[in-house]
């Protein structure tokens, strides 16, 4: 088969006018992305950026104005999405309703023109992956939400996709519901060794899944990485955004240090001078002091220390998450749960490895 | 208080009732006791059957009820396939629209037979389809025919084309009007997904819009099959002489027959209204048995 290639894939929307050259209401800016055979590869970015309409124009539901969409060496743009090797799961599970189980998992076999006997024993060994044996005579309005979302789990790899494309198909199902499905795919990824290619607003769940990610933000792909990569040394301050970053401090860069209105640190690396940007502290790389630590001298150079005082602190499933106000600039923290919980006005000081820390010039 | 709130709605409906009780089931019981031979206006009326055995042993009643039969039969069939057909064009349009703002015009369009009363259709066709008519007079201008009496007869024809094509253009919009609802409930995503498994639009159509308009379809099938039954106007306009239509006959009868003749009229109607009946129940069971399961969690 071979990796995934899409080479400046573009795709506009009309806007009020009829007009999609000027000022479209919306824009896939040219896209190029490269999926190895067997990733799991997840698109992530906040809802309206274009997430779905860019895995629509893969799977080609949606023609692109531009751009290739290639699976190895075969060329795919022209070809319909009936005759592409891909398969898919929406958001719901849309199964047809008139159909029960085991003819909504084997609708593509039937529509292959398999014989009955045979795409019913695929559905039932397929139902048997997902969980569900046993329910192949039901209908789908007897299923709850989370096996109606296996069902179409199952529908979609009996077709032994080249590419499965998840469009965000958990954010429909609860918290427990959602976590049980992600191992599920993760399980099934790892069996029928099928790429994946995910998309989702969900962070957590693109951490948890993703081989590798792709940030997008109004219609364009802003970074490609791993997770870790893409979450430590973001290269956009809209992906640091969306990834969460809690301490982003606008600034400029003077002979190796940066200098924001309030905060002031030396950089662990060499930057241009006069270069404006971002800088991202991520909150688990500060260190709180002990009163008993505080008189003990630090021989490295790459550490330095901040004091400020405790502005709002809270618990969250083993991790204290606070603020401090250090001369004003206000700088959240993250650490786990210790047994000396900071207190609200409590001073305190903080270390910080600054060659850990992460600029993004503007 | 409570008990008055509680009576209030029955007591809003209650002329409405009343007149649906005096007039509807009034008239039927009139019509099934002087098709007995029982009159309120007649001391000396005897019940009897001898209008149903009359009517039995008529040729002319069994040559009516066939026509009436065959030409039912055929307006319904032309009328269901065409409103379906137009409910899939339009739906196919939907799927493939982006913009589906200037899309109901279209649907208007398919609507506007809906609201031409049954008698100014039949006269509308009697006028496009008799041989001196407006298609015979074209089709004799533009040189296709010689004489306008080559154009083929289509109404008051012994075959009934005329009721039946009328029947037809009537009847295939309200068919269109019951499915397309329907239609629209079927998520274009649907039609992605089907895609995505290998289904192109015949497929799509064939194995998951037709069965879940299926219902609907063949309630309206009923509906139409019912109407063209006993519906009188256009195949009093169109129809011929001899044999006529079930209610055709039923009203000659009843207008140009003798006193002993009406109690074969109101008979025929009885038997009209018991056929129509019949077909109700066997419809309604159909849809319960068949279909129930099908509608469920969608409908």
């Amino acid at each position: 088969m071979g990796e995934l290639v899409i080479h400046r894939v573009e795709k506009k929307y009309l806007n009020h006018n009829g007009n999609p050259s000027k000022n479209p209401s919306f824009q896939l800016y040219p896209m190029n992305l490269s999926i190895q055979e067997g990733e799991f590869f997840g698109i992530i970015g906040p809802s309206g950026c274009g997430k779905t309409t860019f895995l629509k124009c893969i799977a080609g539901l949606i023609l692109p104005d531009s751009g290739n969409v290639l699976l190895g060496k075969k060329n795919l743009t022209y070809v319909p999405p009936e005759k592409r090797p891909f398969s898919m799961v929406f958001q719901q599970p849309l199964l047809f309703p008139h159909l029960k189980v085991i003819d909504n998992v084997s609708f593509g076999l039937k529509m292959q023109g398999i014989n009955k006997k045979v795409r019913f024993d695929k559905a039932k060994d397929m139902l048997q992956a997902v969980g569900l044996s046993g329910y192949e005579l039901r209908h789908p309005y007897e299923l709850s939400g989370g096996q109606q979302q296996r069902v179409s789990l199952a529908r979609a790899i009996i077709m032994n996709p080249k590419v499965l494309f998840l469009d965000e198909p958990f954010s429909a199902l609860d918290p427990d519901l959602r976590q049980e499905m992600r191992e599920l795919v993760k399980q099934l990824h790892q069996t029928f060794k099928v790429t994946v290619l995910m998309v989702t607003h969900d962070r957590e769940e693109a951490f948890q899944l993703a081989d590798r990610l792709a940030i997008m933000h109004e219609g364009k792909l802003l970074q490609v990485g791993t997770p870790k990569n893409c979450y430590e040394k973001p290269d956009h301050i809209k992906v640091a955004q969306f990834l969460g970053s809690k301490n982003m401090i606008e600034g400029v860069v003077s002979k190796n240090k940066f200098i924001g209105k309030y905060f002031e640190v030396s950089l662990g690396y060499n930057l241009m001078n006069k270069t404006k940007g971002w800088l991202i502290i991520r909150p688990e790389l500060f260190k709180r002091m002990c009163p008993n630590d505080l008189n003990q001298t630090v021989n490295n150079v790459h550490i330095q220390s901040f004091t400020g005082r405790i502005k709002e602190v809270s618990y969250r499933s083993g991790f204290v998450h606070y603020k401090v106000d250090i001369k004003g600039q206000s700088l959240y923290v993250i650490e786990t749960n210790q047994s000396d919980l900071p207190l609200v006005n409590d001073q305190v000081t903080l270390q910080l490895n600054i060659k850990k820390l992460h600029f993004i010039p503007q | 208080m409570n008990m008055w709130q509680k009576g209030n709605p029955y007591l809003y409906v209650l002329p409405a009732v009343f007149f649906m009780i005096i007039f509807f089931f009034g008239g039927i019981l009139q019509g099934v006791l002087q098709s007995l031979g029982v009159s309120i206006f007649h001391d000396d009326a005897q019940f009897t059957f001898k209008a149903y055995q009359e009517l039995a042993q008529s040729i002319d009643f069994w040559q009516s009820l066939s026509l009436t039969f065959k030409i039912a039969f055929l307006s319904t069939l032309l009328s269901a396939l065409l409103g379906m057909i137009i409910a899939f064009i339009l739906f196919i349009i939907s799927l493939k629209a982006y913009n589906t703002n200037r899309f109901p015009f279209l649907y208007r369009i398919f609507q506007y037979p809906l609201v031409i009363p049954h008698l100014a259709a039949g006269y509308l066709f009697l006028l496009l389809l008799m041989q001196s008519g407006w298609l015979s007079r074209i089709s004799f201008q533009l040189g296709w025919i010689e004489e306008i009496y080559q154009f083929p007869i289509l109404v008051n024809d012994t075959f009934g084309w005329g009721i039946i094509l009328t029947y037809t253009w009537k009847e295939a919009p309200f068919i269109t009007l019951m499915v397309y609802p329907v239609l629209l409930r079927v998520h274009k995503s649907w039609y992605e997904v089907a895609r995505l498994y290998g289904s192109n639009m015949i497929k799509f159509l064939k194995n998951v819009a037709f069965p879940l308009v299926l219902p609907a379809w063949l309630s309206s099938i009923f509906i139409v099959f019912a109407f063209t039954f006993s519906a009188f106007e256009i195949p009093y306009l169109l129809g011929v002489t001899y044999p006529q239509l079930l209610p055709v006959y039923s009203f000659e009868l009843f207008m140009h027959g003798g006193w002993e003749e009406r109690s074969q009229s109101l008979a025929l109607n009885i038997i009209l209204a018991f056929i129509t009946g019949i077909l109700g129940i066997i419809s309604y069971l159909l849809s319960k048995r068949w279909l129930s399961s099908e509608r469920r969690g969608w409908e």
